[in-house]
């Protein structure tokens, strides 16, 4: 099962979404968290600390989610981590344009813990084997 | 009972957060209509009404997300290009920021926020719907950014996330099948898992709704939305920790202090040892000052907090004059304490609204003048000395000084007589007085004449002055005067009586020494000539109504808003800051609070404006004369 100690990145412009992620994590176990308030900040973050897991939105200003993303899947120290996308987008092309920039999940909110476990499972699951 | 038991704090933190995130769209709409192609700011408030959607489903708020989320997609096609702008369909979108500010308010009360009126509803689906029928043929939906609408009545928005996940579980599969993630999934396969995923909605045509029926309620709402209430502030982490710095110091200096006083307690009282706590008092001195100092500025919050509500005020005030007018904001980075900054909210609604209302003149009439159409209304803060100075400056038909006295006269507020011993200034001073309104016609705008001595009253309230200046044809001016904070308020301490009393040094302007030969009887009242300017003399023990003990050999030159005056006191002790502690259960006239002086001894700190308002006796016949002749 999953490492309780993993380390999770939280990206978003919204404090209070950050806020939601970071308890939603916290019910679930997971207390090993940082945030950033966009990509760009995240980015930075992501090359100079250690994160098991990055939790991201799409839309947010300077460096968008998806553009993040990318620049994780193309940096050859960061390609590996697990990228889960959170976004309003129930849009089925946005859907796509996340799961072929090598997204590992998708979470549409609002969601609940339930919901984030069962994402991060599977997730987990995919990086065990 | 609250409908969000258990999520308090979320949504306290939402309504902060997103009011200001509200606040913002709506001046980037202000600027959407002088640059309705700017792509920028389209994505702005897109991303606005996105964010606020996002929150809002997190606290089951539906109509908030319903709303939003038309909005929103709303402006996915103006920044897209696949719908133009114009004035009706801005008028439906700041409707639509109205009706979440009104939401706002609601969920402030903790209350779950009602549905959007369905007229702005519909409003909004036509608008989509008639920019995804022009350029887009709606068989071509894999191309077009075909909406998954929550739209139909009985499935709110929330319930999108739970349709589509099983979805997204086979794309998921789909796509992570192939191990290095960067790698593209095959077109088919993905087109494949797209076609399950989709529910594609088209927005279901609404019958259309005539423009003035959608426009009005919400325009309503706008204006009297109630301000969810904050209790929390938003501190910068710097300053916290140069509290935290100050306060660790304090505690060494403390330690010191201890150390010393052992050392002197047990006899050693060696010149060495009493330097020693010479310096470690000094030294907390200077700390205690700079950890009061830390404190307030965590306190402080820029005005454009503030002043950034009021640009989309003043259009749409302007909108429903027809007049033209922009509001122009400078200083918006001023700080202010953040108690201040709430009470001047009301204040500054007021101004501007008068500014909008009254000082501008309609279009035909500015034409008439040879002035620009356009009128400009400036807002600005800044800092002089410990003081901010906010004003409102228009170039408008400014005020006259005949007419005000005419005006006063005619409402009976001053005599004929008074009237005319009034000069240019004084008579602008009229505006304040209760129950004076300068416009015939009251209009629902600006009230009923409520106005401008309830503003001087609360900007009194905060130890402000409001000053104001008007030249007939080219404009007015208000200004405000305010202290950085009311925490610590400085005083000069005055003796009268062999009592110390403190009065506000905001109102000092100098000190003078009387002398007899100098002082005047004019009708009757004691006054002294300073530099050409007649001031009458009142003397502290006769406003306290103590027998003097001695002839008053200083006099204190006063000045609270427009009126002047000397307080003639035996003897002054100096300045200080103080913190002003009430009095409980009792309220001596004129007496704001108390403070303890530098010797532990108890100081009333005085409230001139109470001290001046004549006795029960005289009221009713001079209150107006004491008010301009002070």
């Amino acid at each position: 099962m999953a490492d309780k100690n993993t380390r999770f990145l939280i990206v978003d412009d919204f404090s209070t979404m950050r806020r939601i992620v970071r308890n939603l994590l916290k019910e679930l176990g997971f207390t090993n968290v940082d945030e950033a308030e966009d990509g760009q900040v995240a980015l930075h973050k992501l090359k100079n600390q250690p994160f098991d897991f990055i939790v991201s939105d799409w839309n947010m200003p300077n460096m968008t989610g998806i553009e993040l993303l990318k620049a994780v899947r193309a940096d050859p120290q960061l390609r590996h981590l697990p990228f889960l996308m959170i976004t309003a987008e129930a849009r089925r092309e946005n859907i796509i344009e996340a799961a072929t920039s090598g997204a590992s999940g998708y979470i549409v909110k609002p969601f609940t813990a339930v919901t984030l476990e069962e994402k991060l499972n599977k997730i987990f699951q995919v990086m065990g084997k | 009972m609250s409908e969000f038991a258990g999520m308090e704090e979320l949504l306290q933190d939402f309504l902060l957060e997103s009011s200001e995130l509200l606040s913002d769209v709506d001046n980037k709409l202000v600027e959407l209509e002088k640059r309705p192609n700017d792509k920028a700011l389209l994505n702005d408030i897109f991303r606005g009404f996105h964010t606020i959607k996002g929150g809002a489903g997190f606290l089951n708020a539906a109509p908030m997300v319903t709303l939003c989320h038309r909005t929103e997609n709303l402006f996915d096609k103006l920044r897209n290009g696949e719908l133009p702008l114009n004035p009706g369909l801005m008028d439906t979108i700041l409707d639509a920021t109205g009706q979440v500010r009104e939401m706002f308010g609601r969920m402030g009360q903790g209350l779950m926020p009602a549905s959007a009126p369905q007229a702005l509803l519909s409003a909004l689906d036509n608008a989509l719907a008639g920019g995804a029928a022009a350029p887009v043929a709606p068989t071509a939906a894999p191309t077009a950014p075909a909406v998954t609408t929550p739209t139909p009545a009985p499935a709110p928005a929330a319930a999108t996330s739970g349709a589509q996940d099983p979805d997204w579980q086979q794309l998921y599969g789909a796509v992570t099948g192939q191990t290095p993630p960067a790698a593209p999934a095959p077109a088919a396969q993905a087109v494949q898992v797209a076609q399950a995923v989709a529910i594609t909605q088209p927005v279901p045509p609404s019958p259309a709704q005539p423009a003035a029926q959608r426009s009005a309620p919400a325009k309503q709402a706008a204006a009297s939305a109630p301000a969810p209430v904050e209790n929390t502030i938003r501190i910068d982490t710097h300053r916290l920790d140069q509290v935290l710095n100050l306060s660790g110091e304090i505690g060494l200096t403390k330690n010191r202090l201890t150390t010393l006083r052992t050392e002197i307690l047990q006899g050693n009282a060696e010149a060495h040892t009493l330097r020693s706590l010479d310096e470690a008092i000094s030294q907390l001195d200077l700390l205690v000052g700079d950890l009061q100092n830390a404190v307030m500025k965590t306190r402080m919050q820029p005005i454009g907090r503030l002043f950034q509500k009021y640009p989309r005020l003043a259009r749409d005030l302007a909108r429903q004059l027809g007049k033209e007018v922009e509001l122009v904001i400078t200083g918006e980075e001023t700080e202010l304490d953040k108690t201040m900054i709430e009470d001047l909210n009301d204040p500054l609604v007021h101004l501007v609204r008068n500014a909008v209302d009254h000082g501008v003149e309609p279009t035909e009439e500015r034409i008439a003048a040879g002035k620009e159409a356009q009128s400009q209304v400036l807002l600005s803060a800044e800092q002089v000395g410990d003081h901010i100075v906010i004003s409102i400056t228009d170039d408008g038909r400014g005020m006259s000084a005949e007419a005000l006295r005419r005006k006063a006269i005619e409402k009976g507020l001053i005599d004929a007589e008074t009237a005319n011993s009034l000069d240019e200034k004084q008579s602008l001073q009229l505006i304040f007085l209760p129950g004076f309104s300068t416009k015939d016609q009251i209009s629902s705008v600006s009230g009923r004449g409520v106005g401008m001595d309830v503003v001087r009253t609360n900007i009194q309230k905060l130890n402000g002055r409001i000053d104001i200046n008007s030249i007939p044809g080219e404009g007015t001016r208000i200004s405000i005067s305010l202290p950085l904070t009311l925490a610590i308020l400085p005083v000069l301490v005055v003796r009268v009586c062999n009592q110390p009393f403190a009065v506000p040094l905001a109102m000092v302007r100098e000190i003078i020494p009387i002398e007899q030969a100098s002082m005047q009887e004019v009708s009757g009242k004691p006054t002294i000539v300073v530099r050409d300017e007649i001031l009458p003399l009142r003397t502290l023990s006769g406003l306290l109504g103590w027998e003097p003990t001695q002839k008053p050999s200083f006099g204190v030159l006063m000045q609270s808003a427009e009126k002047s005056f000397i307080l003639a006191v035996d003897s002054f002790v100096g300045r200080d800051d103080v913190v002003i502690k009430p009095l409980e259960n009792i309220r001596p006239r004129g007496v704001a609070g108390a403070t303890l002086s530098g010797d532990g001894a108890v100081v009333l700190v005085l409230d001139m404006e109470d001290l001046l308002k004549p006795q029960e006796a005289n009221a009713q016949a001079s209150r107006s004369l004491e008010l301009l002749a002070l």
